[in-house]
């Protein structure tokens, strides 16, 4: 199978429109109801490799750009499927059921980083930031910065007022 | 009772090291471990398990998760044991002064003995700081 001939697939079974942008590499934009079925179809087609889900914060539109990029070691076609999500209530489909380990970890990521909740995911806890009572820090609204000085340092300690300039 | 020539006598043998190294932190001692300057021709190994260790080395920052384990580490060595905190962000958290996720001050969490300054340190430095090991055991209390 070559990229045309997924394109046209992907096409005939769901009516999307994919964008080849060079060799072996196609982007596809799809609504979030839809991607636990295209991902199932993708994953019928070889696509065994789920290489990483990356989240882009849209603050202005209100919106979570989420991307899942696929990989078929038969076909060597690199596949990046873009949905997005509301950034106020950022809910969607866990993949765990089809790409089992992969997704779940970095599922549980996202969700620390940015607050985007999986369901079906099994374990959502803490990765990284343990004991973590603040906003989500990867958000574009979070200032991690006010919030370190707020933390971790006195503004009153003589030797500590450089990090308030 | 264990006063301070017997616990001098214990370490000074050969200090045995733990290390607790985040990030960058074990490049600052790779060639203090290796030929060039070998730090085992004072002794100095490092050991598989704190138990076994007289000094802790730590070195790099750490997170917020990793200070839990550090002060697990910490808690499991015997006694007399001497803390070597490596680097500047040790210190003040370094370039990542301002990170979310990163112990600012060791010692506000584990007690530190000696700060070795640098980015990274210098060999001659861990050394320096080794050798003042000694003199931290005898300002120790008997016990």
């Amino acid at each position: 199978m070559n990229e045309k001939e997924l394109i046209g697939e992907l096409k005939s079974e769901f009516g999307i429109e994919g964008d080849i942008q060079r060799d072996r590499r196609i982007w596809i934009t799809i609504e979030k109801e839809n991607l636990l079925k295209v991902c199932t179809f993708l994953h019928k087609k070889n696509f065994e490799h789920l290489s990483t889900i990356s989240v882009t914060d849209w603050p202005k539109k209100g919106t979570y750009e989420l991307t899942y990029h696929l990989w078929s070691y038969l076909d060597k076609i690199f596949i990046s499927i873009k949905t997005e999500i509301s950034r106020d209530k950022p809910e969607i489909e866990s993949l765990t059921q089809i790409w089992n380990g992969s997704a779940q970890i970095h599922e549980r990521e996202l969700h620390e980083l940015f607050g985007v909740v999986f369901n079906g995911n099994p374990d959502l806890s803490p990765l990284f930031l343990e004991d973590w009572n603040s906003a989500p820090p990867f958000r574009k609204d979070f200032n991690w910065r006010e919030y370190v000085r707020g933390k971790y340092y006195d503004r009153k300690n003589e030797r500590e007022k450089p990090y308030f300039v | 009772m264990v006063t301070k020539a017997k616990k001098l006598k214990r370490m000074i043998k050969s200090i045995w090291i733990f290390n607790w190294f985040n990030s960058c932190g074990f490049m600052d001692l790779i060639p203090v471990v290796g030929s060039r300057w070998d730090m085992e021709r004072f002794g100095m190994i490092v050991t598989g398990t704190p138990r076994h260790a007289d000094v802790l080395f730590i070195a790099g920052y750490q997170t917020s998760k990793s200070i839990k384990r550090a002060k697990r580490i910490y808690e499991q060595m015997p006694e007399p044991r001497v803390v070597i905190a490596l680097g500047s962000c040790s210190m003040t958290g370094g370039m990542y002064w301002d990170s979310y996720n990163t112990i600012k001050r060791l010692s506000d969490h584990i007690p530190v003995n000696l700060y070795v300054p640098g980015c990274p340190p210098r060999p001659e430095a861990v050394f320096e700081a080794a050798e003042k090991i000694f003199q931290h055991v005898l300002e120790m209390k008997d016990e």
